[in-house]
């Protein structure tokens, strides 16, 4: 038995069901959207795409300023805090923004992609300070303007841009026979050469040899960053000279170019073992944590005939009938998880209630921004309005503000690092764990519950929970379900038990 | 007649159990002969051993790390006159003074070839002799072979149930700031949401019993995510009825500026050793072996960033008042001319599936045809190993 278009586009396709958002009615409405939102810059980061660039230069120039000053060191050990508080306020805004963006935002498909291919070509921003203002960028002007088009291109501007370049090591790689490299006495550095070959393209155990990781890496030397500028620059200088021979293709040349690694970068794109396993990953994160292989076999096979254009490979995904049945297969992942809940419980004019106040709450001011993660997660962990400090009747107003604070941080992002998926900030170049057994255990539900409660009792006052079991899970909800809800003991346990529900955490 | 022992045991646990529902009290099985802890800690993103325990003594190594190689005069802490502690795991020298520590050097799973870190860490939590060979964890797997596993309760202090521990059965998964915090009259409700689930009522079910259990072991819920507090919840539901404990530590993937990177992580294992050693207690500690072991070493000589890259050899940790420590195990293959695997690699001279197979055998009865076949498929191992001399 298959559950109706709507709710299987919404669902399994989607951040699920919005009220008063209209869902996409057919599959070329779901495909479209990759199209028109690409277009469309997303909310962050802030100050816009150019706006963060600047900003980044203005950084590093503060930051090279702090290394030279001469001044005695608690000044400079001041000014360098106040720099990084400023940098992590930037970060955490963008990292709401980025949330709010899913939730509001009607193209659920688009959005599921861009965290999707987000998460593929993985970079953290934990790496370095500066890192704080790159990989909301990177996400931003990298990731989501391409993810429609050819792989290639994908491939190409990932690589290329100095969130990839820092996060694994490639803008510290120089050739150690080539003219630069030998005076500093530095060398190589074969981390991106690595994992390009084993999670950006071909896929781990595809057949490529240690011989080929170092020879990719020494096809990627001279591709680095201008530390001033903060972007990508290509230098012969550290080049590495002569031909390197990759999966059984020789590349470079006496005289090295930015033209050597693209031809690489291009023979992966289009190589049949890197549409095999993106196929793959794509179905895998869908469908089904084992999806079928004619499933898998299909999409690679359009990879093949299209050279790897993304939306063709989607459709053919979309296509396929092992996309519209066993509902319920996958587990809905943290952040999907979050964004989901929240808009479930979105109802309202304009941004809806969730959407005003996490979006007014996020605009504060910066002392409120201050309170550290410790105590959000108290608070979240009392799983209710039990907060652990009493009002200062003298600063109620203040009090009141924080406390507002502190529940969205613990609906959005302090939430989300508690269930494991920080935004920006994968474990490993791998990304975030894929499968069921990763994400349903004790300690998520438990999570999952205490978040539950939270939201339900934040936003959902005005709800009926049989109404809202209706409008969030449609035709998905379970005839248990169904019967456990509406014998609920009050309003906010019956909705808890909707968003605790096993099908509201599977996809 | 020792199965009419082991029932009886049986029989006095689940009295108990029934009695103090949920879990079992602490002082029943603090009572009970033969309750050895074991605990691994997996060491993720490749640990550098060569960093952790340098061979200050061998000529070759200061050429091939010209930043990173340490002397007594440079601060490394003299071990045996030829191998000598990174600086920053200071807070292990008197486990080492103790004997309560020793180090295996030379050590690997398998995995040889790609070096790539997802492939390895597979290897080392599923035990098996190549790549996707085994779909569960080798820690889950020693369940069904020991005695009275029921009794003798495992945990993965994590968000989420880690390879090592995973299989078919029972492991409590619980991070340690977590708290179910559920109303009775909820729990009914969420029993029935989930009983036509069976991966969620499972979930719900491990997450009541390590909460009541974390709950007991630590009243005041005082309970945070920094490793001592891993280390303290691991060692306080030890000291109650369970067995085996498993958690990992990260950042030990140095591609670049090593000297600086490696501190935090050393840093960490030195206190969450030290940390399960304060909470045990003497007499616990007594019947305890931890184990921390990394999926790969690094390469021998450092790379053009002052970093390593993926190698082969690496290096184990065995700590706990059960070992005899204070001793450099393994055999030393040398890093001269001609002596390295593929000119790049320490050359691993042991299966590091033999140390915890050599770990299991004595803290559990674990038999050796068990351990060759069902745990570890393909090892080789038998009472001579040099491991059951620890």
């Amino acid at each position: 038995m298959s559950l109706s278009f709507q709710t299987m586009a919404a669902i399994r396709f989607g951040y699920g069901f919005r009220p008063g958002e209209a869902s996409p009615q057919n599959k070329d409405q779901l495909l479209g959207q990759v199209k028109d939102a690409a277009l469309r810059a997303p909310s962050f980061p802030a100050g816009g795409i150019d706006g963060r660039h600047q900003q980044i230069v203005d950084l590093q120039d503060r930051l090279r300023e702090l290394r030279q000053s001469g001044s005695d060191d608690e000044v400079r050990r001041k000014r360098r805090k106040a720099i990084q508080k400023q940098v992590q306020q930037g970060f955490q805004r963008d990292a709401y923004a980025r949330l709010m963006q899913a939730v509001l935002s009607p193209n659920g498909f688009y959005e599921r992609l861009a965290t999707f291919w987000t998460n593929h070509f993985s970079t953290s921003a934990n790496k370095s300070l500066p890192m704080r203002m790159i990989v909301p960028l990177y996400e931003a002007e990298a990731i989501r303007p391409n993810i429609g088009g050819s792989f290639r291109d994908l491939l190409r501007v990932a690589t290329e841009h100095p969130a990839m370049l820092i996060y694994l090591d490639q803008a510290q790689s120089q050739g150690p026979e080539s003219s630069r490299g030998m005076k500093q006495k530095k060398g190589l550095n074969e981390n991106l050469g690595r994992e390009l070959l084993e999670l950006h393209t071909l896929g781990a155990g595809s057949g490529y040899t240690q011989a080929d990781v170092r020879a990719g890496a020494m096809v990627l030397t001279g591709l680095t960053i201008d530390r001033e500028e903060m972007d990508a620059v290509f230098r012969p200088g550290i080049s590495e000279p002569g031909r390197h021979t990759v999966l059984g293709v020789s590349y470079g040349g006496a005289k090295r170019s930015r033209k050597d690694y693209l031809a690489l970068l291009d023979d992966l794109a289009v190589h049949p073992k890197t549409a095999q396993h993106i196929s793959g990953k794509l179905a895998a994160h869908f469908i089904s944590d084992q999806p079928p292989e004619e499933m898998v076999t299909a999409m690679a096979d359009v990879w093949k005939g299209t050279d790897g254009d993304l939306t063709a490979v989607y459709g053919a995904m979309l296509d396929h009938p092992a996309a519209w049945r066993d509902e319920g297969a996958k587990a809905r992942q943290p952040f999907d998880y979050v964004v989901t809940g929240l808009r479930a419980l979105n109802a309202g004019s304009d941004n809806g209630i969730a959407g005003d106040f996490m979006k007014a709450d996020q605009e504060d001011d910066d002392d409120v921004m201050a309170p550290s993660k410790d105590m959000a997660g108290q608070d979240n962990a009392m799983g209710g309005d039990g907060g652990a400090m009493a009002p200062d009747p003298a600063n109620e107003a203040n009090s009141k503000r924080r406390k507002a604070f502190q529940t969205a941080r613990g609906l959005g992002l302090g939430a989300l690092r508690r269930m494991g998926q920080p935004t920006w900030l994968p474990p490993s170049p791998a990304g975030f764990e894929e499968n069921f057994s990763a994400w349903i255990t004790a300690s998520q539900l438990a999570e999952r519950l205490a978040w539950a409660r939270r939201a339900s009792a934040r936003f959902g006052k005005d709800e009926d929970p049989r109404e809202f079991l209706r409008s969030t899970l449609a035709d998905a909800a379970r005839d248990e379900t169904i019967r456990v809800v509406s014998q609920a003991p009050s309003k906010i346990s019956g909705l808890t038990l909707v968003l605790a529900s096993p099908e509201f955490n599977r996809r | 007649m020792t199965e009419i022992t082991l029932s009886r045991r049986g029989f006095l646990a689940s009295a108990c159990c029934l009695a103090a529902a949920p879990i079992f009290t602490p002082v029943t099985f603090a009572a009970m002969p033969g309750d050895n802890r074991f605990v691994t800690i997996v060491l993720r993103g490749a640990m550098d051993g060569l960093d952790l325990v340098q061979p200050y003594g061998e000529a070759a190594f200061a050429a091939l790390r010209p930043t990173l190689a340490l002397t007594p005069e440079k601060g490394l802490l003299d071990l045996d006159g030829h191998f000598g502690l990174n600086p920053a795991a200071a807070d292990l020298m008197s486990l080492w003074k103790g004997r309560e520590l020793a180090f295996v050097h030379a050590v690997s799973t398998p995995y040889r070839d790609q070096r790539s870190h997802f492939d390895g860490q597979d290897m080392l939590e599923s035990g098996g002799e190549h790549v996707a060979a085994e779909k569960t964890g080798w820690l889950n797997r020693t369940l069904s072979v020991i005695p009275r596993s029921q009794a003798r309760k495992a945990i993965d202090v994590n968000t989420s149930t880690e390879l090592i521990l995973s299989g078919p059965n029972n492991v409590d998964v619980w991070a340690s700031d977590s708290n179910l915090g559920t109303a009775k009259d909820e729990m009914q409700f969420l029993m029935r949401l989930y009983a036509g689930d069976p991966a969620f009522a499972k979930a719900m079910e491990e997450a009541t019993r390590a909460n009541n259990a974390a709950m007991i072991t630590e009243p005041d819920g005082k309970r945070g995510e920094k490793i001592a507090d891993v280390a303290t919840l691991a060692g306080n539901m030890l000291k109650g009825d369970y067995r085996i404990a498993s958690f990992s530590i990260t950042g030990w993937d140095t591609h670049v500026a090593q000297t600086g990177q490696f501190k935090r992580p050393v840093q960490d294992l030195a206190q969450a050793i030290n940390t399960l050693k304060v909470t045990l207690g003497l007499e616990v500690w007594s019947k305890t072996v931890v184990l921390a072991m990394t999926e790969f070493g690094r390469t021998v000589r450092q790379n053009g960033s002052g970093g390593t890259d993926h190698g082969t050899g690496g290096c184990a940790v065995l700590a706990g008042g059960a070992i005899h420590g204070g001793r450099i195990l393994g055999k030393w293959p040398g890093i001269g001319a001609g002596q390295l695997l593929d000119d790049r690699d320490l050359m691993p001279t042991a299966d590091v599936r033999e140390i915890a197979a050599a770990m299991l055998y004595r803290q559990f009865d674990v038999t050796a045809g068990d351990l060759t076949g069902k745990i570890f498929p393909g090892l080789s191992f038998d009472k001579g190993s040099q491991f059951l001399k620890v």
